[in-house]
Formats: structure tokens, sequence, C-alpha cells
């Protein structure tokens, strides 16, 4: 089963990781390559990927003749995507395992960042809808 | 330079999708699978997911001795993901224009949708796809 896991937070949490001390962000990044490392070589690693900042987020629809309208304004309270891995597990319960490991990442002094992580199946393909 | 186009929607958006016809899926089906298949051939395309119901989605922190503390309560206006695209465009707005498009893709009775869809740039730092 295929599972992403998704980091999110709003702007001021990306506000405060833009002030994090070089020592905490390299801690973070260690931590980040160890975790990916492991996943690879337990062969449970599909994908993961880190987003550009929230300040460069986009918010489109269609006019009528199908041009796309751009917005990039959003509520206070928007959680921006920071982050995803994407897993293949035996089973939801080896997925929130892991999403509590990464969770635990550390954050500034070392503490763990306690972000929480959203858990969701990932569908194989239009046969998965019933299509 | 890759983006992710987000497609997501409240549970209420996701209720409402679940009364349409099969016509109507259908005919919303089809216009993605060929918006799919034009962004293989022109080689900006590099995959798309559609993501289980947010019935199933769980919010998970880790506890002091590591154990996941598991949660399946979110706020009535929660924003869940409903799946995404990944494109490998020349340009940000040649991703806005796939965004629109997305947006264009007929609801119930053949109407745009016009959802709207979140465009973000992956970081260049990020590890690459396997």
């Amino acid at each position: 089963m295929k599972f992403i896991l998704m980091m999110s937070a709003p702007k001021e949490n990306w506000d405060s990781f833009a002030k994090w001390s070089k020592q905490d962000l390299e801690r973070n990044a260690a931590f980040m390559r160890a975790f990916n490392q492991e996943l690879r070589d337990s062969g449970i690693f599909v994908a993961s990927e880190g987003l550009g900042w929230p300040n460069e987020a986009r918010l489109i629809r269609a006019r009528n003749d199908g041009e796309p309208i751009t917005d990039g304004v959003f509520p206070e309270s928007k959680e921006f995507l920071a982050g995803y891995w994407i897993i293949d597990v035996e089973s939801p319960e080896q997925a929130y395992r892991l999403a509590a490991r990464a969770s635990a990442a550390p954050g500034p002094g070392g503490k763990p960042g306690n972000i929480p992580i959203e858990v969701r199946q990932v569908l194989s393909g239009f046969s998965d809808l019933g299509l | 330079m890759k983006y992710i186009l987000l497609m997501t929607g409240t549970r209420g958006g996701v209720d409402t999708y679940r009364t349409w016809s099969k016509q109507d899926i259908d005919a919303h089906m089809a216009v993605l699978q060929s918006l799919n298949k034009e962004l293989k051939n022109s080689g900006e395309f590099v995959v798309t997911q559609g993501l289980a119901g947010p019935e199933e989605a769980k919010l998970v922190r880790g506890e002091k001795n590591g154990a996941p503390v598991t949660d399946g309560i979110f706020p009535e206006s929660k924003e869940f993901l409903l799946g995404y695209w990944i494109v490998d465009v020349a340009t940000p707005e040649r991703a806005y224009a796939i965004a629109g498009r997305i947006s264009t893709a007929p609801g119930p009775g053949g109407v745009p949708t016009n959802m709207p869809i979140e465009v973000r740039r992956f970081a260049e730092h990020a590890p690459r796809e396997s």
C-alpha cells in the first residue's frame, strides 16, 4: 500500500524556520538524509520532495476562455505543504510509525519538532476509483 | 523547473463529488486523462496521483518514546489533498497554464468545476524521485 506523509505549516512557522541557526538546520538536514537512506535501504522509499517557499505559491483558476487567473493571496491560517514522502508499506500502522519518526525530526536546540504529519493513502490509478 | 499542482477540497466538497452521476465523472476523468496524455507527449509529465478519501486521513505525531499518536480529527474547513500532478516545465507561466486547464475540467452537466489549483515549485536542494 502506498501512503503519502505530508508535512505542512502556516506561513509564520516558515518564517521561524528561516531564522534557525546553521547548526540547527544542519542537524535537521542530517536527520532527513539518514531517514531517507533508511527508507531506501528497506525498499519502501518511493519519492520525497521539499517545496519552495509559500511566498511563491499561487492559486490558479481558469477564466471562461480557459486562460489562467493567478492569485497569491491565502488566508492567514493556510497550511502550506513543506514537503512529503511517498512510501510503499505493508500496513497503515507502518506508515503511522514512520510518520511519527518524521515528526520527531530535530528542531532548534535538537529538540524534536513534533510537527504533525498527515498520512493519506495514495491510489494506484483510476481503477481504485472504480473507473 | 519542477512544479507540483495541488488539487484540494473540503470534506463537504468531496461529499458533493460523490453525488455526481457516472456520466459526469466519466466526462471529468476523460478530460484529465487527455490532459495527462498531452503532457506525456510534450515531455512535461512527471507523475500524477489521486489520494484516498478524507475519512481515512490521519494526523500523526511521535510520543516521547517515538510511538505514533494518531488522530483523525480535522477542522471543518480543512482542505484535503485530493490529488496532484508534478510537471517539468520551462516557466512558471506554463505551470499556471496547465493548472488552468485542470481547473476547466467539467463538473456536473459539463460545466467547468473552476476548482482552484495550488501551484508550488520544488525546492532545488530536495532529494530527487527515485
